[in-house]
């Protein structure tokens, strides 16, 4: 019984490391959007908000802004104020949406977690499906095809491959709508209104599958060619296993543990790859707000977008390092 | 049920990693499979379960199937079922992600369409009889120690009963007690099947096979009772193997077998290594002979006797100094003749050497009668027990080791000199011209026995009879002299009569023992079995004192 | 490591076809000076594809190749200062974590973490908003988010690199850190840090052409990215034809050429992955 103890009482204590990790990452960006713009030269308010965003102002809306960010106050008391407004979830005024920055990207946020979340699991299926597929069989001619394929699309920029479907299937073809996330003022509902969300889906995610091919394809495909030079995979052989149980259930399996830690280290690089590809396809998500906001100067739109992201990417790798203990016996009795 | 191989050969491209395996195996055989790193044993092993990457050739016969001619699905369907194979107990042998308990499953319903309990209800089963702990059916390997993954594998490999069971290094990296459970596991699995057990370790395939079978470079040199073939290696690289593995019943030193294997060869793969190859084996490659239940593929028929000496006798004034003695050497070993003083040794080396005349028998050098002429010195050289005298006062080093050619009329002038260098060489000793200029006065006890023996390999000979060659030397000195003969036996294959009256000594040096008492030999054997259980009382008492000797001396490390 | 790697790069087809890549790319760069000294000359509109200008001109009349060639100089710049720096942050920490080890390395192996787990060009976007960063500010900046991955890299290498036997040997007769540092392991490191450096040049060039295209960028440097941009906002006229798709073709070349040096150079090191061919 106690040794049990002691063995969750281990769990909890390496689960607070990480956790740590996590806390570390989100108070990294809590300091950079709190020092950064209080570096700047001129007075808080002029720094946080930019000139162009004064301009619009008026100047009760100044005093109201000045009074519920301290901004006349020392820097701790500015600290402290910050922080609790953080926790009351108000991340700023934006001047150009003319409402809360959190209001303004609760609107926003969902088409990119539909987006994301929908190219996540597909191009993870895929990926892994042709990674174990290639790296069973390597050097057939599945492999020699789909191997230069990857390693191309790999190299890729994300948005110029957005770019080059929007222009064939968008501008060329017509194939597809050249923007928004569904028709404006077209009244769905219903099963239209699924149809006509995924008209609008189907290209940016089609591009963000393809993009994030390749480096699932490419590691599976090299953690397989590891796994199946394993032992086990000769005693498989030897207890007369069918092909499908040695490659899917025990290479790949094996194959997936690498692959699941990348996809922790990937999940920034994806939303930032489905940020410029909102942009490219004016898809009505995080990414072109954060469009918005860039042109417009709005920088607390941009801060709290920075917020929200972090926090999404910190949140997907938490459960990916749940995901990988469950998969691993070898980190969930090790600890 | 029989296994029937015959002519199988795997390559790797252009490289043959087995050229023509012939094996008959029967159900109830073991067969065990021995042979150094790089032999093809593996190989061997993954070839019959047809899991080898090498493309095969040949016949493997599986109760009358041709395996080679299976589909893959077909192959699939006997592995685990009716073959099986134990890999080394590697880290990852077992998969990580699975525990014990479900691998074990699964390599049942493989092939049985079952119930989910009844599977798990016979996993159980088998993996208590493999002696793994109830508590530990539910881990995964990495929780689990060495021994208990073996014995999961060894579940997973009986799990369906297999008429075929091959080991592959199944005790490798395990402990000494955790090995020798297994190995009792294993005898008892191993029984009731043809198994093979593929290994290179002698002792473990002498506890669980009947018959051996020794693989050199994708050949197979010998083949024979386990036992036999242990005690009396008759293929050269069977005694070379058996020399280089440490093990409690030979009590010789260590010895390796020179040089490498040389993959890709012509004739004999092991003619590059083999001190008794003749031309004929470098071009053509030896057919496997049997003869009383040992085949062996040599074109020399294995091991050559060196020297026989039939049924000698010689009298001295009515005296039997040495009476009816029949002892043969084999090119390559050493035997150690052992008796007390007056036993008639000396006697016998100077009727070896032809400095006496016996009454009777007969004595044959490479099965011709010896005729003590110039042939014969070249091959059989003499070193005696007192260096110094046995080398004039008036040679100088380099003279003393070049007079056998220069009494011969070998070589021109400076080939005997260049001979005379490599000899020096060979016997660890400068030739640096001021040592060549010494005189035997100014040489240690040590040096002189080194020049001693530098003259005697001089014109290379095969056999080297040394009558007492340290017994004058200090112990520390000895040991490097016997250190050295040993060196040269490995390098140039000499075979030495190895003349003494310190059993003790005899047992670090011989291959072989023989015992001479009052001119006769009263018993003979491998040096381990003489030593071990000795048959004449003699023996018994030599030994006995030999012991007593060292225990009341207090010379450490002689360890029996 | 002992591995040879411009044979190996030379023996895999890949390798060879990005080095020809990334030298067509640099020779470009190199020569913008002498090929396109008048990228910033002001002429028609618009105006398609001729013998003047090759690729016709942008929206302010400036032709369109001149610009390209200089954006490949920008790029370059952009991907030798980033892999320097970068592997120089990696090296330093990454060595000094592994030599000194205990809560110095864990700190470290905290702050890598940390870093990693950001989603960097997010980040780099609200810096590069406010600092407004020109060339060199921004060779900083990406290096500041580029150095994590490396400096994992080199810790474990190094880690590695200190319990083979000569490094223990340099121990054992008293060898200090920095020398054992500067004499044995760095030399060891060089394949591996040539490897770091090829995805960190690909990395840099992949964010500035993200940030220009954002329009986070020194609008005084022509930048592949920033002229998509631009190129993006006519899609309704031919122009893209000429203008939008060299430049993302450019780009796109160049970091394919970066990924496949990178590959081979990844295979040349992981000798598991050489069986294939
Ligand atoms: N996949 C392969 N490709 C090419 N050659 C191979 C391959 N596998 C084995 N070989 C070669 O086949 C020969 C025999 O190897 P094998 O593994 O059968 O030896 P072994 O007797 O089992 O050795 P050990 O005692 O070290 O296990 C070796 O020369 C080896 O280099
Ligand atoms: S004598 Fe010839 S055939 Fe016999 S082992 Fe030696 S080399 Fe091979
Ligand atoms: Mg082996």
């Amino acid at each position: 019984m106690s040794s049990l103890l002691k063995r969750y009482d281990f769990i909890i204590k390496i689960d607070l490391i990480w956790l740590s990790n996590y806390v570390a990452s989100f108070l990294l960006i809590l300091i950079l959007n709190f020092v950064l713009p209080r570096m700047m030269p001129g007075d808080p308010l002029h720094a946080i908000y930019g000139e162009e965003a004064l301009i619009a102002m008026t100047p009760e809306m100044e005093a109201e802004i000045i009074k519920r960010f301290a901004l006349d106050q020392p820097w701790h008391a500015q600290l402290l104020t910050y922080i609790i407004a953080l926790l009351r979830g108000d991340l700023g005024y934006s001047y150009y949406y003319r409402t809360g920055v959190s209001d303004v990207i609760l609107c926003f946020l969902p088409w990119t977690l539909l987006l994301t979340g929908l190219a996540f699991m597909i191009s993870s299926c895929i990926g892994v499906i042709l990674g174990i597929e290639s790296g069973y069989r390597r050097g057939s001619k599945f492999d020699g095809f789909m191997l230069p394929i990857m390693m191309f699309l790999g190299g890729m920029p994300d948005f110029f491959i957005g770019i080059i479907l929007l222009l064939l299937f968008g501008v060329t073809l017509g194939l597809a709508p050249l923007g928004g996330a569904m028709s404006p003022y077209a009244g769905h509902s219903g099963i239209d209104l699924v149809m006509d969300i995924a008209h609008h889906l189907m290209l940016p995610l089609i591009t963000l599958v393809l993009v994030q091919l390749a480096p699932t394809y490419l590691l599976t495909r090299n953690a397989m060619l590891t796994t199946l030079r394993a032992r086990f995979i000769m005693t498989a052989k030897a207890t007369g296993l069918s092909e499908g149980d040695i490659r899917y259930k025990h290479a790949g399996r094996n194959s997936l543990l690498p692959v699941v830690t990348a996809i922790g280290i990937r999940v920034p690089n994806m939303i930032t790859g489905a940020l410029f590809l909102e942009i490219v396809f004016s898809y009505p998500g995080v990414g072109t707000l954060l469009n918005t906001a860039l042109s417009a100067r709005d920088y607390p739109l941009i801060q709290g977008v920075l917020l929200i992201v972090t926090v999404t990417v910190l949140t997907t790798n938490f459960l990916v390092d749940m995901t990988y203990t469950r998969l691993d016996p070898r980190v969930r009795y090790a600890r | 049920m029989m296994l029937e191989i015959s002519g199988l050969v795997a390559r790797y491209g252009e490289h043959e990693v087995l050229r023509g395996i012939d094996l008959r195996l029967e159900k109830g055989d073991s067969l065990a499979i021995i042979g150094e790193s790089g032999a093809g044993k593996t190989t061997l092993g993954l070839a019959m379960m047809r899991l080898t990457g090498a493309r095969l050739d040949g016949k493997l016969l599986f109760d009358g199937m041709n395996l080679l001619e299976f589909s893959e699905d077909e192959m699939r369907r006997l592995r685990g079922d009716r073959m099986a194979m134990v890999f080394q107990n590697v880290e990852d042998a077992l998969d990580p992600v699975y525990t014990a308990e479900e691998q074990v499953c699964e390599a049942i319903s493989a092939h049985n369409k079952w119930s989910k309990t009844r599977i798990r209800e016979r996993a159980r089963a088998l993996l208590t009889a493999v002696g793994l702990d109830e508590m530990r059916y539910r881990l995964y390997p990495h929780q689990l120690s060495g021994g208990e993954r073996q014995r999961v594998l060894i579940a997973m490999a009986l799990a369906n009963d297999p008429d075929l069971l091959i080991l592959d290094e199944p005790t490798a990296s395990l402990d000494a007690l955790t090995k020798a459970d297994i190995v009792e596991l294993l005898r008892s699995a191993t029984s009731d099947r043809i198994s093979i057990i593929i290994t290179h370790d002698i002792s473990l395939a002498s506890s669980l096979s009947k018959k051996m079978a020794v693989l050199y470079s994708g050949a197979i040199m010998e083949m024979g009772r386990t036992a036999d073939l242990i005690r009396n290696p008759k293929h050269p690289y069977t005694r070379g193997l058996l020399r280089s593995f440490p093990s409690m019943s030979t009590t010789k030193d260590l010895q390796g077998i020179p040089g490498r294997t040389i993959p890709g060869i012509g004739g004999c793969p092991f003619h590059p290594r083999c001190t008794q190859k003749m031309e004929i084996c470098e071009r053509e490659v030896p057919r496997p002979v049997e003869l009383n239940g040992r085949q062996i593929a040599c074109h020399r028929g294995g091991i050559v006797p060196l020297l026989e000496i039939r049924d000698v006798s010689k009298k001295f004034n009515g005296f039997h100094a040495v009476s009816h003695v029949t002892l043969t050497l084999y090119e390559g070993e050493t035997v150690a003749l052992v008796g007390e003083s007056g036993s008639g040794k000396t006697t016998l080396a100077k009727i070896l050497m032809g400095l006496i005349e016996p009454d009777s028998g007969e004595i044959l050098l490479e099965g011709e009668r010896a005729r003590w002429d110039a042939g014969f010195y070249r091959r059989v050289q003499m070193i005696f027990q007192n260096p110094k005298e046995s080398i004039s006062h008036r040679l100088n080093v380099l003279q003393a080791v070049r007079e056998p050619l220069d009494v011969q009329k070998m070589g021109s002038e400076e080939e005997r000199i260049t001979s005379a260098m490599w000899a020096l060489e060979s016997a660890e000793l400068p030739t640096d011209p001021e040592f060549l200029r010494r005189y035997p006065h100014q040489l240690s006890g040590g040096e002189a026995q080194r020049v001693a023996i530098a003259r005697a390999l001089v014109m290379h000979p095969k056999l080297l009879i040394a009558d007492e060659p340290t017994s004058a030397l200090d112990p520390s000195v000895q040991a490097k002299i016997l250190r050295l003969l040993m060196d040269l036996q490995e390098r140039m294959g000499l075979s030495i009569l190895f003349i003494t009256h310190d059993i003790a000594l005899a047992r670090k040096v011989s291959d072989r023992i023989a015992v001479m008492l009052r001119g006769s030999i009263v018993e003979e054997g491998p040096s381990g079995e003489v030593l071990r259980e000795p048959a004449h009382w003699y023996t018994a008492s030599l030994v006995e004192c030999a012991s007593i000797c060292t225990r009341t001396v207090g010379v450490p490390a002689m360890e029996q | 490591m002992h591995v040879d790697l411009w044979r190996e790069i030379r023996s895999s087809s890949a390798g060879v076809f990005g080095m020809v890549i990334v030298a067509i790319i640099a020779g470009l760069a190199v020569s913008a000076p002498i090929t396109a000294p008048s990228y910033r000359d002001i002429g028609p509109v618009f105006s398609p594809p001729s013998g003047e200008h090759l690729l016709g001109t942008d929206d302010l009349g400036q032709d369109i190749a001149a610009k390209l060639i200089h954006g490949a100089r920008t790029s370059l710049m952009i991907a030798f200062g980033v892999a320097i720096l970068s592997a120089l942050i990696s090296v330093i920490v990454g060595g000094s974590a592994a030599m000194l080890g205990g809560t110095y390395d864990r700190v470290c192996m905290r702050a890598v973490d940390a870093v990693m787990s950001l989603p960097s060009v997010v980040v780099m976007i609200l810096v590069g908003a406010y600092l407004k960063p020109d060339l060199w500010l921004l060779i900083i900046l990406i290096s500041l988010f580029s150095w994590p991955g490396g400096a994992r890299i080199v810790r474990s290498q190094t880690l590695s690199l200190r319990e083979r036997l000569h490094v223990v040997a340099a121990r054992a007769f008293g060898a200090s850190r920095g020398y054992i540092l500067v004499r044995h392991i760095l030399p060891d490191l060089g394949p591996v840090l040539v490897a770091i450096m090829i995805q960190d040049a690909r990395r840099a060039v992949l964010m500035e052409a993200g940030l220009a295209f954002l329009g986070v960028s020194d609008p005084m440097v022509v930048s592949w990215g920033r002229m998509m941009k631009q190129a993006m906002a006519f899609t309704y006229l031919d122009a893209w034809k000429w203008w939008l798709i060299p430049a993302g073709v450019l780009l796109s070349v160049t970091l394919v050429g970066f990924s496949l040096i990178a590959a081979a150079l990844e295979r040349a090191m992981d000798p598991r992955l050489q069986e294939d061919v």
